[in-house]
């Protein structure tokens, strides 16, 4: 019985160290994002014709999007002046940007591990735009944020507006999450691989070790 | 725990450890594939693996020096008296036709690289001149005087129009 | 073909010779628990950060405007370099997570004790150069969180008396953690490793000659030795199966877990992260320096709670054989440790605010008080243990010590003995000790 509450103390306090680690970034609207190529190809849609204005995404290059299944074609037509085996990077230049936002917008290549609960919390910034009795927007969870609402959520009027705009920012946050770690899906399918491999392995393991002890007597 | 039935059976005991000692094994090796396979060229140096040329800068008669796969790439727009010269000539060291050695008459395409020991030739009126060891080349890259076994060596190209080539394959 | 190769080595090398005597037929405990399992376990977790780190410096780059994104490079272009970075950066935590357990098994079986003192000695030793490398290690990616974690650290040799200053330059190549900093922390990174793989070898000399403890304490009779090979090398080869599971769960379902958000930032010297926290393997260390007010005290405090592992064998004054398996007292005072570094852990972890810093302060108390108060305690086990006797259990292992030793001293066998060490596997014959 002992043993049983010092275990269960142990792994209680552990738990309370690994949340103490992550600490709460305001209230986060949850999300399970869709880590399919359609949604990752809308996302990337969205980002380079809106996002794109200000952000920039410099260690993802345009023909990498052929890694989610678009085809040249297809990236081409995303493209204004730049040329597809060029990095993402913002049109506006940086001084302008500075100047118009008090600093540089943060790249977003690496946002969604840069932040704790990554996606979730790219989701609830970009949807949790509001009117202040000013008429300025200003953002719940990033009071005083200097990015502009830019498609517009504060606006929406019906229900559907809202969900429109929330379908879209998902998709956005599906792109992010694939450009932080373009190589999620062949990482979990080769994990597969290597779990069951190894769990067979260190069965035959165990079984050779209860043989080779069974010897002593 | 029959400890003497399994000193009876030793057949049954080294078939288990034969193969646990065969699914580690394949373990192993499959475990250095990934180490093996980082030392290969990565994503962004294989797409240097071609190169483009765009044709239309190369007045007739001159060369243009490009890079494909950090190599010099000759691109030479040649006269209709240096194709002429070229088709009706042919040399000792290393025989071959003008013809087999363009896709078009009035381009060809070597790598800039002596077939000697790797220096860089100098253009002449004629071809080639290599500064090393003095070896000569013609207007189609062919050797003629060594200590050079080899004609120039013409890369993989391919026209994607008249006004554009892409040496290397992706 | 192999029998001829192997003889004509052993005429020249004594291979054969050192692999019997310190591998194959090497004796060992046969009571061992998987507790044992960690040492080696650690070595394999050595040999994982050796490998994939020199195969991640074919392609890192150890300057300021390259660093951060030669990681980039290495996760997105190298092929399988995602793999080989995830598989170091949890191999970093994995290492701390079995060397912590290795020590926490120390701790509770008394396994530093008389005449294990020089191998407690060098297994610190290995732990202190982890823990140097792994810092310089952190600082590789510069990141946010790896550079200000460095320019902290640094800093805390500044609290040296006369000369901290200096110090602090010379340790950074420059007045804040730089360009110099980073290409030196590259170098000495690569480098410490195999400083740690021959502390290794010596930290096995040491094993070899004391051999290992077992759970009970107590020295087991001769017979009660078993052959490393095949009993211990097939047990480790299952703990490594076990291992790589719970490993391979990380570095293919999770690897992100392992890596500090704001580290996925590039380091900004301009800008500080709200809150800096180290690696979780240095979070009780972190806790104990903030809890004392006094710059300088708690730099020393903090090298203290390190070193004063060192004296432990000497403030353990007990009788009683091992650790905590026959001494209650002891094995209370284990668990406090164990739950003490927990707390500390956690404190390490939140800002220094409100009772947060009490806490951490009683913690720390707490963390040195165990081992003042270890001498009285065991003095105490001692004299109780004089007057009531020891469990029977103990007793018995004791007796049974001593009557071997006794045997082996005057050469007496008793026909018995002679059968049952027959019996043994292969004819093994157990060592002197």
């Amino acid at each position: 019985m002992k043993r049983v509450l010092v275990v269960l103390s142990v792994v209680a306090l552990l738990m309370g160290v690994a949340s103490a680690m992550a600490s709460a970034v305001g209230k986060l609207k949850s999300l399970d994002v869709d880590e399919s190529n359609e949604a990752r190809q809308r996302g990337a849609e969205t980002v380079i014709s809106a996002c794109m204005m200000c952000h920039s995404l410099k260690y993802v290059k345009f023909m990498d999007l052929a890694d989610i299944g678009m085809s040249k074609e297809q990236i081409e037509y995303l493209l204004e002046d730049q040329k597809i085996e060029d990095r993402m990077l913002s049109l506006m230049p940086m001084e302008i940007r500075e100047e118009s936002y008090g600093k540089v917008p943060p790249d977003l290549s690496l946002i969604t591990i840069a932040r704790k609960k990554g996606p979730q919390y790219v989701y609830t910034l970009l949807t949790d735009y509001y009117y202040q009795e000013d008429g300025e927007t200003n953002n719940y969870l990033f009071e005083g944020i200097k990015m502009p609402d830019v498609l517009a959520y504060a606006d929406a009027e019906s229900d559907q507006e809202r969900a429109d705009i929330e379908a879209q920012m998902r998709d956005v946050v599906s792109f992010l999450k694939w450009a932080a770690d373009p190589h999620s899906d062949e990482r979990r399918s080769l994990g597969v691989y290597v779990i069951i491999y190894l769990v067979i392995f260190t069965t035959l393991l165990y079984l050779l070790k209860r043989r080779i002890w069974s010897r002593l007597h | 725990m029959a400890s003497d039935k399994d000193l009876d059976r030793p057949d049954r005991r080294d078939f288990l450890g034969a193969v646990t000692t065969a699914v580690g094994a394949v373990g192993v090796v499959g475990a250095c594939y990934p180490f093996v396979s980082s030392m290969n060229p990565s994503k962004d140096v294989k797409v240097k693996s071609t190169s483009l040329v765009d044709l239309d800068s190369i007045p007739e008669g001159k060369t243009h020096t490009v890079e494909w796969q950090g190599k010099p790439i000759f691109v030479v727009h040649r006269t209709d008296e240096v194709i002429a010269d070229m088709q009706a000539s042919s040399t000792d060291i290393d025989p071959q036709a003008d013809k087999d050695r363009v896709q078009q008459l009035q381009w060809l395409v070597v790598i800039g690289i002596c077939t000697h020991l790797g220096c860089v030739p100098n253009r002449t009126e004629s071809g080639w001149s290599c500064p090393c060891h003095g070896s000569i080349y013609d207007n189609s890259g062919r050797v003629l005087r060594g200590p050079a076994p080899k004609n120039l060596v013409v890369p993989p190209y391919e026209f994607i129009n008249e006004k554009k080539i892409i040496i290397g394959k992706a | 073909m192999l029998k001829k190769a192997f003889s004509w080595v052993d005429e020249r090398f004594p291979l054969s010779e050192v692999i019997k005597h310190e591998l194959t037929e090497y004796p060992v405990p046969r009571n061992l628990n998987y507790m044992w399992n960690f040492g080696f376990l650690a070595m394999f977790v050595l040999i994982v950060q050796l490998v994939s780190g020199i195969f991640l410096a074919m392609h890192y780059k150890a300057d300021v405007n390259m660093a951060f994104d030669s990681i980039q490079h290495i996760m997105r272009d190298v092929n399988y370099g995602w793999l080989i970075r995830y598989l170091h950066s949890t191999g970093a935590s994995a290492f701390f997570v079995v060397v912590f357990i290795h020590i926490g098994r120390t701790l509770y079986y008394g396994s530093y004790r008389r005449p294990r003192e020089l191998l407690w000695w060098t297994g610190l030793l290995l732990w202190f150069l982890l823990m140097a490398t792994a810092f310089m290690g952190y600082l590789l990616p510069w990141g946010q969180m790896s550079y200000w974690g460095a320019q902290v650290i640094t800093s805390l040799f500044g609290t040296t008396p006369v000369f901290g200053e200096e110090i602090v330059r010379w340790l950074r190549g420059d007045f804040v953690v730089g360009d110099a900093t980073l290409t030196r922390f590259f170098a000495l990174h690569y480098l410490f490793p195999f400083i740690i793989s021959a502390a290794v070898v010596i930290h096995l000399v040491a094993l070899h000659w004391v051999k290992s403890s077992n759970p009970s304490g107590i020295t087991l009779r001769a017979k009660d030795n078993i052959p490393f090979h095949p009993y211990f090398t097939i047990k480790d080869m299952f703990g490594v199966g076990v291992f790589l599971i719970v490993f391979c769960g990380f570095v293919f379902f999770n690897p992100e877990f392992w890596i500090e958000a704001d580290n996925n930032i590039a380091a900004n010297p301009m800008s500080t992260p709200a809150h800096i926290v180290p690696e979780w393997y240095f979070l009780p260390f972190y806790a104990i320096l903030r809890s004392i007010p006094d710059a300088l005290g708690g730099v020393i405090t903090m090298f203290m709670a390190v070193a004063i592992f060192a004296i432990l064998p000497w403030l353990d004054r007990s009788n009683i054989p091992g650790g905590a398996l026959f001494r209650p007292g002891y094995r209370i005072m284990v668990y406090v440790f164990f739950v003490d570094v927990l707390v500390l852990s956690y404190v390490g972890a939140k800002p220094p605010e409100g009772s947060f810093v009490i806490i951490g302060q009683i913690a720390t108390l707490i963390y040195f008080g165990l081992f003042l108060l270890l001498p009285f305690v065991s003095s105490h086990e001692a004299r109780r243990s004089r007057e009531k006797g020891l469990p029977h259990e103990a007793e018995r292992l004791i007796r049974e010590e001593q009557e071997d030793l006794l045997r082996r001293e005057h050469g007496v066998r008793r026909k018995g003995d002679e059968e049952r060490l027959g019996q043994t596997d292969k004819g093994f014959q157990g060592e002197e000790r």
